[in-house]
């Protein structure tokens, strides 16, 4: 049987070499990509376009400004001359957030029973750069704010302090972006990466009409199978090496777990993903086909992956959904390898459930397939 | 070089020829744009709440039990568990079945009624930080409530007479001391949900798809040596890219129209502006990308090859790097420039400025003459390649 697959491995490397554009893109690009992504985005918001109307001028309303742009998070504008400046600046998405800073500002601030009041403008257009201002706000007004009340109080900083919770964060004790986002984007891009092969593998045999040349070889339809999945498998896991590496020297993702675990659960994943990719290629007769389905199946695991929202915070119903989904499991097994050091012992119940479902899958897929072969 | 609406017309009606004899894969490319919208909207707005955590009360007063059990109340957080350490936590933590936890430490209610602090720490999960950071949000506002709650009814504590005095008229918790009042107008979308800005957002990205299948039907051509007999006619080079695109900017634009529809009844997303300019600037979007698929069409040549490419030049970037998600000021600069060169960048500012802001074309007209020069340079770029590339 062996004698009669290594033609066809070899057959579909040639290919592969052939056309090593489609290899190139599928190796480096989904690394690249993931460089560049993770590059741009995991980091905190910075810089963000912010305009000040200080109708007060004065030492309160400078301060106020200056504990702004301390925060980091803004890029002062110029001052605005009045309010219509402001609303149109708002309007054409120029700035994110404005202050206006009202006249009496510093009378409030020095008197004992004075209300100081700042008016936030927020451009809710764009809602989470939205937030992202109004948190660095509300952090720098707090603390002019702190001050004086205990002024007023006439009390000793010292002894009001300690009202705030402490926090500790545990397995990101810098809350590093790129440490929790990276992970999880490497996973996605496994899938569609190797979903994406998947798929191409009977769907073009079949435009090209070259399907109907295999299926009158002397060799089964098992064969064929293997000998298609061997290269998809293997691109599907040096693009796993390639991106885990640059994850980890690239953006210091640390591997807290154990590595030959974390090979041998990637393998596995890798499979299930074949095995839909192949039932994918079977249905479509086009390559064009194949890719659409690939594109609606994979955004649909993403939705219960719980990259973008906690599982647990989704109807009990999608909960179940999720439970379904290899993809969910597998996340949970990446983030918990790598950033959380875990094993087995804490695991077992997610890496069940994907052996479970590959299994499930695979079974099926394999069934599926040699009938639409044979 | 002129351009022949004839001829134009001609290709057109053959590419159209071939969508609709395979109707498989027509129906597909007319889906996939507005099924790719509703998983995204829902997948990527999912309200926060039900929390796990776990609790370590090591006061176990009246206070701290009250406290938890204030904290606890509504669907924000769940309690998962009390326990009696913290490598309980730190093993639940580890299994992923809580993201946060509260640690009392002894001598909670002791410390809070003498106003010696607040003896509370809350572990979250930074592997996920979303939920932990929301928990914290959360215990944050609602300790606040607590303590002066608390404070009003212990009328013992020493600092109760000025506390009466200066702080309860004008409103001041003392959890926060926040003295400056922040009066918060936000425009265009007041309760900042995420879901009302990310759904015209992700139009940009949706709208892109046909994208991916222009993309491939020069390769696909190319495969089938159907290309051959096409260049055979005395079509011009240019007229062939622009008629291929025709099929793709009418299935793009029977979009621009059912998706404004779907996102008003299933998200409740407003439509502000004017559907007519709406319209307009979105076709001047679908020839922008459609062109920038094309290329992708010009310079490879096979199906699996532009398949790759074109999601990685297409749908990843226009995914992450066109300021849906992350604020392109806060990118580095040379993303920015690169984010400045996807037509998905301009075309989210004019979706977001059409349904909530309502803006009229005095505002997002550089966004269209962006979207414009963008289409262009893509098409002169692929016409010069594809001369060249077929000798």
């Amino acid at each position: 049987m062996l004698k009669r697959i290594w033609p066809l491995v070899v057959k579909e490397f040639l290919h592969l070499i052939r056309d090593w554009w489609m290899p190139a893109f599928m190796l480096f690009g989904g690394a690249f990509e993931l460089l560049l992504v993770g590059w741009a985005t995991s980091r905190p918001i910075s810089n963000l376009p912010l305009m000040v109307l200080d109708q007060d001028q004065s030492v309160a309303s400078r301060a106020v400004v200056a504990a702004l742009e301390n925060t980091g998070t803004f890029e002062l504008e110029a001052q605005a001359p009045d309010l219509a400046v402001i609303q149109d600046a708002l309007d054409r998405g120029q700035v994110n957030a404005a202050v206006v800073i009202p006249p009496d500002f510093d009378n409030e601030m020095a008197s004992f029973t004075g209300r100081p009041t700042l008016l936030i403008l927020l451009n809710g257009a764009e809602s989470i750069p939205a937030r992202a201002a109004l948190r660095a706000i509300e952090g720098a007004t707090s603390e002019m704010g702190e001050r004086i009340t205990l002024r007023r109080l006439g009390l000793d900083p010292e002894e009001l302090s300690g009202f705030e919770p402490s926090l500790r964060v545990w397995f990101n004790e810098t809350l590093s972006e790129a440490l929790y986002t990276t992970p999880a984007e490497l996973g996605l891009m496994l899938e569609f990466t190797v979903l994406l092969f998947a798929a191409m593998s009977f769907s073009r045999e079949r435009e090209l009409g070259t399907l109907e040349q295999l299926l009158v070889m002397p060799v089964s339809s098992m064969e064929l199978i293997v000998g298609k999945s061997v290269p998809a498998v293997l691109v599907g896991f040096c693009d796993f090496l390639l991106m885990l590496g640059m994850v980890h020297f690239a953006f210091g993702v640390p591997v807290r777990g154990s590595l030959p675990l974390l090979f041998i659960l990637a393998f596995g994943y890798l499979l299930v993903e074949l095995s839909k990719g192949m039932v994918i290629s079977v249905i479509s007769r086009t390559q064009h086909q194949a890719f659409l389905l690939v594109m609606m199946i994979g955004m649909a695991d993403f939705l219960f992956t719980g990259y973008a929202a906690p599982v647990e915070s989704m109807p009990p119903i999608i909960q179940g959904v999720a439970n379904l989904v290899p993809a969910h499991h597998w996340l949970t097994i990446l983030r918990g390898i790598l950033l959380k050091g875990a094993t087995l012992d804490e695991l077992w119940p997610n890496v069940l459930a994907m052996v479970g479902l590959g299994l499930v899958i695979g079974t099926f897929s394999l069934r599926y397939v040699r009938r639409a072969l044979d | 070089m002129g351009v022949s609406l004839r001829r134009l017309w001609a290709v057109a009606r053959k590419e159209i020829n071939h969508i609709m004899r395979d109707q498989t894969t027509f129906i597909l490319v007319l889906l996939t744009p507005v099924t790719m919208l509703f998983l995204m909207a829902y997948a990527l707005t999912v309200d926060i709440q039900h929390v796990p955590v776990a609790v370590l009360d090591s006061d176990r007063s009246p206070t701290s039990r009250a406290f938890v059990q204030r904290m606890m109340e509504g669907d924000d957080l769940d309690l998962y568990a009390y326990v009696d350490s913290l490598g309980e936590i730190e093993d639940m933590l580890m299994r992923g079945t809580i993201k946060a936890a509260l640690v009392l430490a002894p001598g909670f209610e002791r410390d809070l009624l003498t106003l010696r602090g607040m003896p509370l720490q809350i572990v979250i999960d930074g592997t996920e930080p979303e939920s932990g950071g929301y928990a914290v949000d959360h215990i944050g506002g609602r300790a606040e409530a607590f303590i002066s709650e608390l404070l009003a009814c212990h009328q013992n504590g020493p600092f109760q007479g000025v506390m009466v005095r200066h702080m309860q008229p004008s409103g001041v918790a003392l959890g926060s001391v926040q003295a400056i009042d922040l009066r918060v107008r936000t425009l265009y979308n007041p309760s900042l949900k995420p879901r009302v800005d990310l759904v015209p957002g992700l139009i940009s990205l949706v709208l892109g798809f046909p994208a991916l299948s222009v993309a491939l039907t020069l390769a696909q051509e190319r495969e089938h040596g159907t290309l051959e007999q096409v260049m055979a006619t005395p079509i011009r080079r240019a007229e062939i890219l622009l008629g291929k695109m025709i099929p793709y900017i009418v299935v793009g634009l029977v979009n621009v129209i059912v998706i404004p529809a779907t996102a008003r009844v299933t998200f409740r997303i407003p439509f502000a502006g004017s559907f007519a300019l709406f319209f307009l600037l979105s076709g001047v979007f679908l020839f922008a990308i459609l062109s920038m698929g094309m290329i992708i069409g010009v310079f490879i040549h096979t199906q699996p090859a532009a398949l790759a490419l074109s999601f990685l030049v297409v749908f990843f970037p226009g995914f992450f790097l066109t300021g849906i998600f992350f604020p392109i000021a806060a990118m580095p600069e040379m993303m920015r420039m690169e984010a400045l060169a996807l037509p998905g960048t301009h075309y989210a500012v004019i979706t977001r400025g059409v349904f909530l802001s309502g803006a009229g074309l005095d505002v997002l007209w550089p966004y269209g003459v962006m979207l414009l020069g963008l289409g262009l340079a893509f098409t002169a770029v692929s016409a010069l390649f594809f001369k060249k590339k077929l000798g």
